[in-house]
């Protein structure tokens, strides 16, 4: 790791700190905590893979959408990109500082449901999980956020992914999908990391759909940064030095 | 330093050029000033060479090499200050400037330059509880923190109280003096004329015309000088061509009359600005 991107992930940890963006996440992760401590101990493990699917996907996408949010109001970004800083370096400090946040969400969750609870679960599976579905979903809260006006459009295209992408899981939870249709679901971003992250937990997901997650949403994950990502950085430049 | 040739430029789903066939050059150890109304191209320029729009037409050489083939050390040399201010508003100007030190190679201590803008005593405030005129000096700071070798200074002193200015404006003198090369986009004419080695006024996107302020002042002005006397209480005046100074007539008015002023009919920046660009100074600053 160069010094730069050391500089820039340092940057975002003193960021996320003293814009209180840690301190919010931090009381998720506590709300989740709580939540936990009062579900039956026999359904602990049938709600801990929702909880942090929902931490790797919306908190990460609205973390990292925050960060840009406030980079966009003060023009911070400009002063960045005339540093030997590249957009890639930019860009992948967002991803590490978001992976690192969500591993602290999996390790002060798991550490607290082990305490009060001791439900363990499998710890390597779900930190996998986490750091895939972070990736994935740290480049679609960048990608929203280029395009958002402001943090009223940005949430509004973060609840929209989710209601696109969760539309047709829920047909299947309730029938409407029969299970061979469903099976075709795993290309929906949301339904694979949620098999993922559901995998950590028991053992109710096809070994197919585990490695297939991984492969596909690595695969998302490069195709979003190098399509999506990068090659709109510099129009999201432009427009944020008032062009 | 800066060689500009036949620079075009436009902005995307925008069929007019924002650069037409821009030519200039920016020599090493000058002060270069872009001066035009607003929306004639100076930002957009200063947004080309400083690698923040790539994809122009023409040619641009920095040090004698293609801008393009150049990556991102190239920000090594560089500094920029935009017109905006530009800070972390949440963290303090030391670390506003902390976080940006530490994304180059090559450094400078910033105590003295925080003492020199009058921030040293405010260097633990957050930057958001800073004034205009503050987060402007920041910006300035934070453009010379890595010693750079060219300066890219869009208003430098706009909205900073007239002493800070002026402390500003030595501080771009002696860079100059150091070596530096400033590259400067603004319409504050007091602050081109003192500063600038040469200026280039924009409009539409090309170069209209281009000389040193004092070349320009000759070009535009009248060569006459214009004398105020007091005669039977009454205030008169009376024009003399430059040729004419050495003539007996001026000599005898000196001599003779009450003279209350003196004035060369050499014009100001503005005037030069105004004539060129047809636009007035006021009217774009509103």
């Amino acid at each position: 790791m160069n010094s730069r991107l050391r500089a820039l992930i340092r940057g975002e940890f003193v960021r996320l700190n003293r814009y209180n963006l840690f301190a919010a996440s931090f009381v998720v992760s506590l709300f989740y905590v709580l939540m936990a401590s009062f579900i039956d101990d026999a359904m602990v493990l049938g709600v801990m893979p929702f909880i942090f699917l929902l931490d790797s996907t919306m908190m990460t996408s609205l973390l990292v959408g925050a960060t840009l949010f406030y980079e966009k109001k003060e023009h911070t970004v400009n002063s960045i990109m005339v540093t030997p800083a590249s957009s890639d370096e930019y860009v992948t400090a967002k991803l590490v500082t978001s992976i690192a946040t969500s591993l602290f969400t999996v390790v002060f969750v798991s550490l607290a449901l082990y305490a009060l609870k001791g439900v363990t679960y499998k710890y390597a599976h779900v930190i996998f999980a986490a750091v895939a579905v972070t990736s994935l979903h740290t480049m679609i809260g960048v990608r929203i956020a280029y395009s958002a006006k402001n943090f009223t459009s940005m949430l509004i295209g973060f609840m929209l992914y989710v209601t696109v992408f969760m539309f047709p899981s829920v047909l299947a939870m309730t029938g409407v999908i029969g299970p061979k249709l469903a099976d075709f679901l795993v290309i929906l971003p949301l339904e694979t990391s949620a098999n993922l992250m559901r995998a950590g937990f028991g053992p109710g997901v096809e070994p197919w759909k585990i490695v297939f997650g991984y492969l596909y949403i690595t695969a998302l994950t490069l195709l979003l940064y190098f399509f999506a990502v990068k090659p709109r950085f510099a129009e999201y430049m432009m427009r944020e030095m008032g062009v | 330093m800066f060689k500009v040739d036949s620079l075009e430029y436009s902005y995307p789903g925008n069929a007019k050029k924002a650069v037409d066939k821009l030519s200039f050059e920016v020599k090493d150890g000058e002060i270069y000033g872009l001066l035009g109304p607003s929306g004639a191209g100076k930002s957009t320029t200063q947004k080309i060479l400083i690698k923040l729009i790539k994809d122009y037409k023409g040619a641009i050489t920095y040090k004698d090499k293609p801008l393009r083939a150049y990556d991102n050390s190239f920000y090594e040399d560089i500094g920029v200050s935009f017109e905006m201010p530009i800070s972390f508003s949440k963290l303090t100007a030391m670390e506003n400037l902390d976080f940006f030190r530490r994304l180059y190679k090559r450094t400078v201590d910033v105590e003295p330059l925080m003492k020199r803008v009058g921030l040293w005593d405010d260097r633990d405030r957050k930057a958001g509880e800073y004034s205009k005129g503050m987060k402007i000096r920041l910006n300035f700071v934070r453009a010379l923190i890595n010693g750079p070798k060219v300066l890219f200074l869009d208003e430098p002193t706009n909205g900073i109280d007239p002493l800070n200015a002026r402390i500003m404006k030595d501080m771009i003198l002696e860079f100059k003096q150091a070596g530096g090369t400033v590259f400067l986009a603004s319409h504050i004419m007091s602050d081109v004329d003192q500063l600038c080695d040469r200026v280039g006024f924009i409009i539409n996107g090309r170069i209209h015309e281009e000389d040193t302020p004092r070349n320009l002042k000759l070009k535009y002005g009248k060569k006459v000088v214009t004398v105020e006397y007091r005669e039977n209480g009454l205030l008169k005046s009376s024009e003399f061509s430059m040729d004419a100074l050495k003539g007996e007539d001026f000599a005898k008015m000196v001599r003779e009359k009450q003279i209350e002023t003196i004035h060369s009919g050499e014009t100001t920046l503005e005037e030069i600005f105004i004539k060129v660009t047809g636009v007035a100074l006021h009217e774009q600053q509103a």
